[in-house]
């Protein structure tokens, strides 16, 4: 009785599978854990939809498609093109500088409301200080590397 | 007295210049201690040892400190360890107590930083003994029992957990290190994906994304109203915002304890920093008289939260003193400041660098009050960045967190695309109702966890070694039970609540 | 003195040849040179480790020779590998260690065969510290005592990192009991582990029975009280015995380059067949991109060779406890396919 109680909890692990031991439990946990959510969580909350009490997230919400698509892709870009430009400068830190001053410069006209002359001012101001302020400081002073 | 002789001039302003950096690294979101540390390690080398440790030490507390305040005022980590500051803090800001909640977590700061330090100076070489006690076996224990926090944590626990284990799951893609002592083999991915995730997502852009991007993407959904700046303006000036030392009355077991438990899993190396506050908070949670207000913002939750991870300052010291050992990755960082200058780290280091050691000592505590002067009387005017408009932070929020991503492993482009992924992520995470916090204190923990469970059992080869191993072992499964049940009959306690409530 | 026609004729064209090559070569050398900034990424994540300080000790001479920026950032050997793939323009170098190609040798994921892939720079240094350990008050005197032991059948664990560095040594041991004590080599067992304070650990709790360690982070260990939990001794530095005599006479810490001597071939002697004694010098190199422009590679060897000749580095070097090494990149390629080829007999012989 005992050494079957010793062998059940005897583990041997082989150190060219090591790798996989751990991942294949927690995956097994997470699945047996996602069947219990569903079965409680989800099924009770779309029957709750189905009767109109509840509503989707995300498609059954209203939501402002220009701002968070376009912080979306606005992100994207920045990520993207800081790679391109920086490449063109090898480890200088314009690549972030250049795109930066676009990004920030797009993104908070995407986020004001009302286009005020005195807004814009400061908008423009801060799309050139601020990344030019982080260029110099890390890039220059602490020579961090910088895309 | 010859130390005096070193502790000049120099000495003072270079360790508060060293603060002083280091809160403005820690405090911009993406930024952290540890490369503050890293970026001014080349500098020491013309300051010599002593100067160069004045000013890397007062970095690390700094940078450290720093931390709390974008975490209580944006909901944004500004370092690792630092995110359990966000349970608490961030719920403060939004009713208008931001300044009140950064000056409780300066204060638990300073305690924390002091009680670590006094802890490293008198018990340096008795406690590294006792640290190695700590084998595999128990050092998983002690990341399980801060993985019991998720439970205690969550709304619905079901779903709490289910996060939770989503975060390790996370946490494990990628190759299980050869450095750890694993074989190197990637799992939980394609083969296309093996270039960019080879070593997985790591952890500071992952933190910042799910944070930072996602509460940006949140935002931007519901339109970037101006209407919530107003709200928040509040800060400033809300009423019953006041701080006052009587805050901490009745607080004193919380303070005195989170900072030992910071200091002590500071101590231990590989269990890292992180861990630390996560470990202090579940032990608030679980042993105060009335913690049902954790969570939702209350003071006790930032005093454990960061009188602890001020704590691991010292804690991690202490393996690196008298064990030659890192206890976190800002300490792992410090160690080249020894070796640029061809002094060894090791058990002998104390006794054959008495200089240095009283040196390293005064830096850290003239470190600890530099911060909190600095930061105290700051405060009032750090707590303004909220009232920043919208359209102008965010994108200057974003743009930090590309500069801090990139740096952290200096200079991998993959890191920067993690903060997109995870954003993205942790808004899904979020809309769907899932829970971010266990989210991420799994992801945190998951890849210790793994090492320390896989490597236990590689080595006895049974699943009786966790409970057999040491009178550790057993002092922390008990504190693991306490711990579980507590959780559930909390949860069954606010369930009954909330019956109660419909019916009623 | 009459100055001959002849003689000025040849003069003339012998400056005339002259100004031609350099200005060939100028022009050469325009095009083939480092310019903008250079950022040299090494195979470790370790700010604190030998790598970085032996790659920082020589990018900031060559930064100075040379006139450009050059950075030194801890990026990771699988990261370091990939940036330099991408950048063929020599505005990334890359340092690393004999992990390189034993890497490649022992099949980690992430590393493929550097002669083939990449141009492999001048050797700069070795690290001579890479040593194995008992606890102060182990059985076993030396390391012969150990061999002898596992020949007579009993187990004798290594804590080592698999699959590099710190598995090499391990290998060697296996290999010399196979020879010497043919079928007995299986009695000597690796645990596999992580980082130096993990095979420490393992020592304290008695879980193995010898690790791999280093000169560096042991020494101070190896001069505790006997009856201190933590005491160690050392039983082998693998480095050659030629590589120990340049270290500094005081040694490191405490530990003189005399003692150091002992734990050395011929002092311990590791068989590899053949009278042969295995060694393993952990050397520093250069890693360029295969389609880097050649004049760069030159360029980098003339100014490290001046740098050496000048000798300030070799005193950094030695301060830091690293043995200068200077070979310019073909020879150092040259040089290092040959030692991979010994370790990777070795390796073979005990699969």
């Amino acid at each position: 009785m005992e050494s079957g109680l010793s062998d059940l909890l005897s583990v041997s692990i082989d150190f060219g599978t090591s790798h996989l031991f751990f991942p294949t439990l927690i995956t097994w946990i997470m699945a047996v854990l996602f069947v219990l959510v569903v079965a409680t969580q989800v099924v009770p909350f779309l029957a709750a939809v189905k009767r109109g009490e509840r509503t989707l997230p995300i498609v059954g919400e209203s939501m402002d498609g220009l701002r968070f698509f376009g912080t979306l892709a606005l992100i994207a870009t920045y990520f993207y093109l800081m790679t391109v430009v920086g490449d063109m400068f090898p480890y200088t830190g314009y690549g972030f500088l250049f795109v930066s001053i676009p990004f920030v410069f797009l993104m908070s006209l995407l986020y004001l409301h009302e286009w005020t002359s005195k807004a814009l001012v400061i908008v423009t101001l801060n799309a050139f200080v601020a990344p030019s302020l982080a260029w110099l400081i890390l890039a220059k002073l602490f020579q961090i590397t910088l895309p | 007295m010859e130390i005096l002789s070193l502790l000049d001039v120099t000495f003072f302003l270079l360790t508060a210049l060293g603060a002083l950096v280091g809160i403005v690294f820690g405090a911009i979101p993406g930024m952290t201690a540890t490369m503050a540390v890293a970026v001014c390690l080349p500098l020491t080398y013309a300051l010599g040892l002593n100067h160069g440790l004045a000013l890397l030490l007062g970095l690390y507390v700094g940078g450290i400190s720093g931390g709390m305040v974008p975490a209580v005022l944006l909901n944004i980590p500004g370092t690792p360890s630092s995110i359990t500051t966000t349970f608490d803090g961030y719920p403060m800001a939004r009713r208008g107590e931001g300044e009140r909640a950064l000056k409780i977590s300066v204060v638990a700061s300073l305690v924390g930083g002091l009680i670590s330090a006094a802890v490293l100076f008198l018990f340096a070489p008795l406690l590294a003994d006792f640290s190695i006690k700590f084998s595999y076996i128990e050092k998983f224990l002690i990341i399980l029992l801060a993985l019991t926090v998720i439970a205690s944590l969550s709304n619905n626990m079901l779903v709490g957990i289910f996060s939770g284990v989503i975060g390790i799951w996370l946490s494990l893609i990628g190759d299980y290190s050869i450095s750890d002592g694993g074989n190197g083999k990637t799992r939980l991915m394609f083969d296309f994906m093996e270039p960019y995730l080879f070593e997985g997502f790591s952890l500071l852009p992952v933190l910042i994304g799910i944070f930072g991007i996602s509460t940006i993407l949140l935002e931007a959904e519901k339109g970037v109203k101006s209407d919530l700046t107003d709200e928040r303006v509040k800060i400033g000036k809300g009423a019953g915002a006041t701080f006052s030392l009587a805050l901490f009355k009745g607080r004193l077991t919380n303070l005195v304890r989170s900072s030992f438990i910071g200091t002590f899993v500071g101590m231990l190396p590989g269990v890292g920093g992180s861990a630390a506050s996560v470990l202090a908070y579940t032990q608030e949670k679980n042993l105060a008289r009335d913690s049902s207000q954790m969570g939702k913002g209350a003071p006790q939750g930032l005093i454990a939260s960061e009188s602890a991870n001020n704590a691991l300052t010292g804690g991690a010291l202490i393996p690196l003193l008298s064990l030659g050992i890192p206890g976190d990755s800002t300490t792992a960082v410090l160690i080249g400041a020894f070796t640029l200058q061809g002094i060894q780290v090791g058990p002998l280091f104390i006794p054959e660098n008495a200089e240095t050691w009283y040196v390293m000592m005064a830096a850290l505590i003239f470190a600890n009050f530099v911060m909190f002067f600095l930061m105290f009387y700051a405060i009032k005017y750090i707590a303004k960045v909220v009232m920043v408009p919208k359209h102008i932070l965010f994108p200057i929020i974003v743009m930090m967190c590309v500069v801090g991503a990139y740096a952290i492993n200096y200079g991998i482009m993959f890191d920067v695309w993690t903060l997109l992924i995870f954003g993205v992520l942790g808004y899904l995470i979020q809309k769907v109702g899932l829970e971010v916090a266990p989210l991420i204190i799994g992801f945190i923990l998951g890849s210790q966890a793994e090492v320390y469970f896989v490597k236990s059992l590689e080595s006895a080869g049974t699943l009786t070694i966790f409970f057999t191993k040491s009178p550790i072992a057993v002092v922390l499964w008990l504190l693991i039970l306490a711990s579980v049940v507590f959780s559930i009959t909390m949860s069954l306690k606010n369930r009954a609540k909330h019956r109660q409530e419909l019916l009623g | 003195m009459p100055v001959s026609k002849k003689t000025i004729v040849g003069l003339g064209s012998a400056v005339l040849m002259t100004s031609l090559t350099y200005g060939i070569g100028a022009a050469q050398a325009q095009e083939g040179q480092l310019r903008g900034n250079v950022r040299v990424v090494i195979g470790s994540t370790s700010t604190g480790g030998d790598t970085y300080q032996n790659s920082s000790i020589v990018v900031d001479q060559l930064s100075e020779k040379l006139d450009i920026n050059m950075k030194v950032d801890a990026v990771g050997a699988s990261s370091a590998f990939r940036t330099l793939d991408r950048d063929a323009r020599g505005n990334t170098l890359m340092i690393f260690h004999d992990q390189a190609y034993l890497g490649h040798l022992y099949g980690v994921e992430g590393y493929a065969d550097i002669f083939e892939k990449y141009t492999i720079g001048p050797t700069v240094a070795i690290n001579p510290g890479n040593a194995y350990l008992v606890p102060m008050d182990s059985p076993y005197e030396t390391l012969d005592d150990i061999i002898a032991a596992v020949g007579e059948g009993e187990t004798v664990r290594v804590a080592i990192q698999p699959g590099g560095v710190s598995e090499i040594g391990f290998s060697a041991l296996k290999n010399a009991i196979a020879i010497e004590h043919p079928g007995q080599e299986d009695n000597l067992v690796a645990v596999n582990t992580g980082s130096q304070s993990d095979k420490n650990q393992l020592l304290f709790d008695d879980q193995v029975d010898l690790i791999n360690g280093s000169v560096q982070a042991n020494e101070q260990y190896t001069r505790l009280p006997e009856e201190d939990q933590k005491a160690m001794r050392f039983v082998w530095l693998t480095a050659r015995q030629e590589t120990i005599q340049q270290a500094p006479e005081e040694g490191l810490g405490q530990t003189t380059r005399e003692q150091l001597l002992q734990h050395v071939e011929p002092n311990v002697h590791v068989t590899m067949g053949d009278d042969e004694t295995f060694t393993f010098d952990k050397e520093f190199f250069f890693l360029y991109n295969k389609d880097m422009d050649p004049g760069i590679v030159e360029q980098i060897d003339e100014a490290l060779a001046e740098i050496f000749e000048e000798g300030e580095i070799q005193e950094a070097q030695k301060s830091a406890f690293f043995i200068p090494n200077f070979r310019p990149s073909g020879e150092a390629s040259e040089y290092l396919e040959e030692k991979r080829s010994r370790y990777a007999e070795i390796i073979e012989n005990i699969q």
